[in-house]
């Protein structure tokens, strides 16, 4: 296995030589470097700091849906969540089929993908909403699938998540919503608990509706409620399920800017889900596209952006033509 | 052989996840995890109080309007209006009161408790309860459950309350065919407090599955609001059956060998 600095490249199975330059500058893989890799991650190896290349194996008879399939991950340091090859299926769907993903500690990753390939079952596999069928889902280190259920409810609470339309309880008003997982988690009294739900309503521009009901609410005030609730535990992880659905751009760019300016403040790793690729321009500091329920590409957001696969091209700069059809 | 098979078989397999998903939520109660949870326990009691006592007792009053105005035209036709008290208080205290409270409660509390969780489940708020740590079925259903074990027991009582005076109005007000003193004598005769103890444990019973109906096919919602809808339109089918089923068992059990009745010695 090779590792590079911070940007690698290996032509999948199946790949079209890449076009042109070499993006970066980066010195291609070798063929026996490929050859060399171990086809499956050992879920028993170390995840920090791990090689540069992971690779995805090759799928049974080689079909040519995961052509552009590349598996690339490039090194991005620490990882938070980790996926090892990970297979969901509902019924006779299948939606994550052999998923290998690493998220990386103290940034803000994106994972990408058209819509229906799996980006939501990710999140609920991360906070144990889910379990895989097969495969394995690390959580800074440790096995969500394996924790027993009181393990898993104390390891949630290093989680915050921004659902997608806040997912605000209805019964409560604003400040009951936020204070809420302060007076389920702590001992802290009702006046420290009024200071941090203000301070975090405040962040999220909310400060003057402490007393509204979630139903009174526009769709992106619920959303900056829901962030303020995900916040209000100073979670290690943060996770926005599709922050953008419903909004407008300008006030996608609001809350993107709201959640690079959190992140700075706070640290962590936020891991937020879309299709939207203004958004992704806009904050993310790493990016994993997911297609057909596995990784094509992963890596630091530069180096995706120009990735010279076919596909990540495609789909990172709305393209009409390439891979990805109407299908 | 297997498609014909396959029905039956759902039916046992939806049947094993009721009973498991009761077990559960009845074992959160008994073994007091919900008291983590007593303040929203209490706020649910609250909300049982205040929208649906009323409700209950007006139905209970009807009911024993009913049972009072059933059992004087009926004793009068054969010619012992004096006993109209024996009808209504076996009519009130051992069959239709107890079906008036589940009825109400199946329609107001059961159907209500479907929509609410099911609709927090298309929402996404049963996730959020989960992912912060906290058990969406003790927080959501146990704590349902215990509040309907400490109010409704009060609730009843006060329910058959009603009954019975809506039965003396009947009887003694409207038809007014035997005196007060009459009316008590007979009434009070043919019921003492074990049937109270009986009638009782028959509508907690009533009422623990309607409640654990509901939490069951709300917290299993799914299908977006039609689905909630669908949810709470075969919780009721449910409820109804089942009211009925307890109501004959225990029937059967309480009175069935032994009427308790002060006839013939």
């Amino acid at each position: 296995m090779t590792r590079f600095d911070d940007d690698v490249r290996a032509p999948g199975p199946g790949e079209p030589p890449a076009p042109g330059e070499d993006p970066g500058g980066v010195e291609p893989l070798r063929r026996e470097d490929i050859e060399a890799d171990p086809p499956a991650p050992d879920p028993s190896a170390p995840s920090a700091g791990a090689a540069a290349v992971t690779r995805e194996p090759a799928p049974a008879g080689g079909e040519d849906e995961f052509q552009w399939h590349t598996g690339r991950q490039h090194d991005s340091g620490k990882p938070a969540i980790e996926f090892i090859d990970v297979h969901k299926a509902f019924g006779r769907n299948r939606i994550l089929r052999g998923l290998n993903m690493s998220l990386p500690e103290g940034r803000i990753s994106m994972i990408l993908g058209p819509s229906g390939t799996g980006k939501s079952v990710c999140i609920k596999h991360m906070v144990g909403l889910l379990y895989p069928d097969e495969g394995d889902v690390l959580v800074h280190g440790e096995s969500v699938p394996s924790m027993a259920d009181d393990d898993l409810f104390e390891m949630r609470k290093k989680f915050g998540v921004l659902f997608q339309d806040g997912a605000l309880f209805g019964s409560m008003n604003l400040y009951d919503n936020v204070a809420f997982p302060l007076r389920q988690h702590t001992d802290k009294g009702e006046d420290e608990i009024g200071d941090i739900v203000n301070r975090r309503l405040s962040e999220v521009g909310l400060g003057d509706a402490n007393d509204k009901m979630p139903n009174e609410l526009s769709g992106g005030m619920r959303k900056r409620a829901g962030f303020a609730r995900a916040l209000v535990l100073d979670p290690d992880i943060v996770l926005f399920d599709e922050p953008d659905s419903g909004l407008d751009p300008v006030r996608t760019a609001l809350l993107c800017e709201l959640i690079q300016e959190i992140h700075d403040e706070n640290g962590g790793a936020y891991v937020v889900i879309t299709h939207d690729i203004a958004s992704a321009r806009r904050v993310a500091e790493h990016i994993s596209v997911l297609w057909r329920g596995r990784i094509v590409e992963s890596g630091p957001a530069q180096a995706l952006f120009n990735s010279d696969n076919p596909f990540v091209r495609q789909f990172l700069s709305a393209e009409v033509h390439g891979p990805l059809g109407m299908e | 052989m297997g498609a014909l098979l396959a029905t039956p078989r759902g039916w046992v397999e939806s049947l094993g996840t009721l009973v498991k998903f009761f077990g559960r939520v009845v074992g959160e109660v008994l073994g007091l995890r919900v008291l983590r949870f007593f303040g929203e326990a209490l706020r649910q009691a609250g909300i049982l109080i205040l929208s649906s006592a009323l409700v209950i007792w007006s139905l209970c009053f009807i009911i024993g309007l009913q049972c009072g105005i059933e059992g004087a035209y009926f004793n009068r036709s054969v010619g012992s209006p004096a006993y109209a008290g024996v009808f209504a208080a076996w009519c009130d205290l051992r069959e239709l009161i107890p079906y008036a409270f589940a009825y109400m409660m199946a329609a107001k509390v059961g159907t209500g408790i479907v929509a609410e969780l099911g609709s927090m489940r298309i929402s996404d708020e049963i996730d959020a309860l989960e992912v912060m740590g906290i058990s969406s079925m003790t927080f959501l259903c146990a704590t349902r459950l215990l509040a309907a074990w400490m109010v409704l027991p009060f609730v009843y009582i006060a329910g058959i309350g009603v009954g019975f005076l809506a039965s003396y109005i009947a009887v003694v007000q409207q038809i007014a065919e035997v005196s007060a003193g009459g009316f008590s004598l007979i009434f009070w005769m043919f019921q003492n407090p074990p049937d109270l103890l009986y009638s009782l444990i028959k509508a907690m019973s009533m009422a623990t599955i309607i409640v654990l109906v509901g939490c069951y096919y709300g917290y299993n919602a799914g299908g977006g609001p039609v689905g909630v809808g669908t949810a709470t339109a075969k919780s009721m089918v449910v409820n109804i059956v089942l009211v009925h089923l307890l109501g004959m068992l225990g029937t059967q059990v309480f009175w069935g060998a032994n009427p308790r009745a002060p006839i013939g010695g």
